[in-house]
């Protein structure tokens, strides 16, 4: 009897190892990536030797195999954010870094992008925060797009916040940002208006410059 | 948060560009960034195999001592290094831990010097991986078990003879058959009444040849009386022996509650039962299903046997095992037997008349017994119970491994448990004579006062004592402070013979002082004390004149003895009864103690010190109650 149960048992298992043994084989292939040479990077990006270095460093650490797929990068990115849930801004933050649209983040399109968050100019900065607010990259913000970054921010907070987070916080945000950006109150927000607005607000433009020292 | 993860929040940081033109307020001012140092490679030394890491690494764990400025105090100019004196190969784990963040426990490694590792570095082992984490607490826990044994022992070992009360030494003779001749006996004595009272059950059952009656008698009946006095007599002494325990016993509740004394119990009550029942025709069914309890005698002889303990304990301990196949076997039992009836049912004249009916069958099919008594008849029944027999097989074998392997487990412990108790014997005795020949070196030394000598004779003593060569410089400074503190405390060292005969002597001298006051007059009496005296143990007269005629035939170097000063002021005086009394003694014992010659005198207590060049340490002022080294 319990010779049959085992008999019966063993059957499923078989066929699902020929799967995952074929999906693993694709894994293996594709994992290894390596970066374009340094002095390449130099070149691309405004970082020093030393600091593509140490950047390499904690990079490779984390992801081995070269390249970060959207789930490590969300695990990554909730790590600093334990309270709330940060996984749909890391999913827009992926989507910014990952220029090519191919699903990963290699080590060139980290450092490119830290590049231009850390020691672009501010209208390169002001053009990727742009990029990331356009969800769709159609060169229009909506008010939809600006609604989900807003609530993905404030899913980050989590629930233990003072004053108690309301259903409507997001929403009141985004109006207030839209009554400021969107100056022909045509209901989206243009690359143009944005980086006008965002030149004319001091507050802005000072915090621009306040992750200048990080590396 | 990961240790590596650390290393992202830069781009954390830069990412929260992202929120600056949705912020509705401005943002705080950045943090002061402290180290604008660049990260250097730290070169850390452990008994010669480098390790190298950046410091940032080692500062991600600042309570730690590689984490603090605690490891400046390892730093090694010359080198430019920090140097750490420890085993290279668990501080490649060590730091393995800054790097990763996580602590693994290699298993290989001893527990005891891991722990002292961590210890050392300052990490709690709490943090220790899970894949590594059972591992660890499971060698933790095994190393607890050994330590508590051993102290265990240590303390049941410890107590010597002249503590316990009349209860407990007889509670410990018991417990420990070979603390005594007496437990041993008493021991072999019921374990001889245990097997006699098992044989006569026995016996008592086997048809003895024809008696006057026609039919067949057992032995028990043809002997009934013979009997009978045996098994008063065997239940007289489980009485007695039951009656003494209780009342040697620490704990009388514990005692009556344990196994052992309910099976004590169980032995002797059927006989005590039957002597109040009358021969009664009614209750004699009720006595002889009685009788059968007698049998639980031979479960006594577990106290004579660890491996039936051991056997009774892997059973208690493989519990839930034996309650699965137990469970298992009767699941299995009601299928088989249920389909066997109705595979049966069709056949005429089959056995197999009920369910129960069948689960004989099912039983001794499974357990491949195969008596034959009920055979299935019909084409489906042969088929079931085939298969039946084949499950059976594989119910029955599976749980056995567990608990076999419980059971040597235990038993290795027991093994190892007694492999231990014969080491320690050894142990010790080798850690006495280590300890004694330190004695030895040092009062040697003092004896010759010279340092060349004294490295020889502890070389020497050391030797002896089983223990490698000591260091004769540290052997120097060490007798150098040893003799410091003498002088401080204006005490002397002695062994333990020596400072036991001279707390018996102090307890005898009140009594002899009387009788001394005729010591030159009456040598007899001195002999007498002096024999008395020396029945015991010999030893030497430190009187520093004295030694240096009797230094030849000291044997014993560790028998020097100090005690009340001698009592006269003059040397002269006190050689002079040495002398007179040094041949009453000399065919016994060489030596005999100052003290008793000295006695007549009232004490002086003037230190004669400074006088004698070779050991001006032996005259004191005080009786010496010192021990040994």
């Amino acid at each position: 009897m319990g010779a049959l149960m085992v008999i019966f048992s063993l059957q499923p298992k078989q066929k699902r190892k020929r799967r995952d043994s074929v999906e693993d084989e694709l894994e293996l292939s594709a994992v290894r990536h390596r970066p374009e040479g340094l002095e390449q990077l130099e070149a691309q990006t405004r970082f020093s030797r030393k600091e593509l270095q140490i950047l390499y460093r904690g990079f490779k650490n984390e992801c081995p195999s070269g390249v970060v797929n959207e789930d490590t990068f969300k695990d990554i990115y909730s790590q600093f954010f334990p309270q709330g849930d940060a996984s749909t801004y890391a999913h827009f933050l992926f989507n910014a870094f990952d220029t090519d649209h191919d699903g990963s983040v290699s080590f060139e399109d980290f450092v490119t992008g830290l590049s231009i968050l850390l020691r672009g100019t501010v209208q390169e900065k002001l053009n990727w925060a742009f990029n990331l607010y356009d969800i769709n990259k159609d060169g229009y913000i909506t008010k939809e797009e600006m609604l989900d970054i807003m609530k993905a921010i404030y899913n980050m907070m989590g629930k233990c916040t003072y004053p108690i987070l309301k259903e409507e916080t997001p929403r009141q945000h985004v109006e207030i940002f839209f009554q400021k950006m969107d100056k022909n109150k045509d209901g989206v927000v243009t690359i143009d208006e944005f980086i006008d607005c965002c030149q004319n607000d001091e507050n802005i433009m000072r915090s621009m410059q306040l992750f200048e020292n990080v590396i | 948060m990961a240790a590596g993860v650390a290393a992202w929040l830069p781009f954390a940081r830069a990412a929260a560009i992202g929120w600056m033109p949705v912020a509705s307020a401005p943002m705080p001012p950045p943090p002061r960034d402290k180290r604008h140092t660049r990260d250097e490679l730290i070169i850390l030394n452990v008994s010669g195999s480098r390790f190298q890491t950046w410091r940032n690494t080692l500062e991600r764990y600042p309570d730690t001592l590689l984490g603090s400025t605690e490891r400046d105090f390892f730093y090694h100019e010359e080198t430019n290094e920090y140097f750490f004196d420890r085993d290279p190969d668990i501080f490649r784990h060590i730091l393995n831990f800054y790097r990763t963040g996580k602590l693994h426990y290699p298993r290989h490694e001893c527990i005891s010097a891991y722990d002292e590792e961590l210890a050392f570095f300052g990490i709690i082992p709490e943090i220790i991986g899970d894949c590594c984490y059972e591992e660890y607490k499971d060698r933790r826990r095994e190393n607890a078990e050994r330590i508590q044994d051993d102290e265990d022992n240590e303390n049941g070992n410890d107590v010597t003879q002249l503590d316990l009360t009349i209860r407990q030494s007889m509670w410990r003779a018991f417990e420990n058959p070979h603390t005594s001749t007496m437990a041993l006996v008493f021991y072999y004595v019921t374990g001889f009444f245990i097997a006699v009272s098992v044989m006569a059950n026995v016996v008592e059952t086997v048809p003895c040849g024809t008696g006057s009656r026609a039919k067949e008698m057992s032995c028990g009946e043809r002997y009934a009386l013979a009997f009978f006095c045996l098994d008063t007599a065997c239940v007289m002494i489980f009485t007695v022996e039951y009656l003494l325990r209780l009342i040697a016993a620490p704990s009388r509740y514990k005692f009556v509650k344990s196994v052992m004394s309910i099976i004590d119990v169980v032995a002797i009550m059927p006989y005590y039962i039957g002597l109040v029942m009358t021969d009664n025709e009614d209750v004699s069914g009720a006595f002889v299903t009685l009788r059968v309890f007698r049998v639980f005698r031979i479960f006594k002889f577990s106290r004579h046997s660890a491996g039936l303990r051991i056997l009774g304990y892997t059973l208690k301990s493989c519990a839930s095992e034996l309650g699965f196949l137990l469970f298992s076997l009767t699941m299995a039992i009601i299928i088989f037997a249920t389909v066997m009836f109705y595979a049966e049912k069709g056949s005429n004249s089959s056995k197999f008349t009920s369910i129960p009916a069948a689960f004989w069958y099912t039983i001794v099919t499974m357990t491949t017994l195969g008596y034959g008594d009920m055979v299935p008849k019909t084409i489906v029944g042969k088929v079931f119970g085939s298969i039946c027999s084949l499950s059976g097989v594989l119910v029955i074998a599976l749980p056995v491994p567990v608990i076999v392997s419980n059971f040597s487990r235990i038993y290795h412990q027991s093994q190892r448990a007694e492999k231990r108790r014969a080491q320690k014997k050894t142990r010790l005795a080798r850690i006495r004579a280590a300890k004694s020949g330190g004695a030895n070196a040092y009062l040697q030394y003092k004896r010759n006062g010279l340092l060349a000598d004294a490295e020889e004779e502890a070389s020497k003593e050391a030797g002896k004592a089983l223990v490698c060569k000591v260091n004769p410089t540290f052997e120097t400074q060490h007798h150098h402070l040893l003799h410091c503190l003498e002088k401080t405390t204006n005490h002397e060292f002695v062994d333990e013979q020596t400072y036991e005969t001279s707390c018996m002597e102090v307890s005898m001298v009140k009594p002899s002082t009387s009788r001394s006051s005729s010591v030159s007059s009456s040598p007899h009496g001195l002999t007498s004390c002096c024999s008395r005296r020396n029945k015991r143990k010999s030893f030497n007269v430190p009187n520093s004149n004295m030694t240096a005629g009797r230094r030849g035939s000291v044997q014993e170097l560790s028998t020097i003895q100090i005690r009340e000063r001698p009592l006269s002021n003059s040397r002269s005086s006190l050689n002079a009864k040495f002398e007179e009394t040094v041949p009453l003694n000399s065919e016994q014992q060489p030596y005999i103690t100052a003290a008793i010659i000295s006695m007549p005198t009232p004490p002086v207590t003037t230190p004669e010190g400074g006088d004698s060049a070779s050991s001006p340490d032996f005259l004191q002022s005080n009786i010496v109650r010192v021990s040994a080294l």
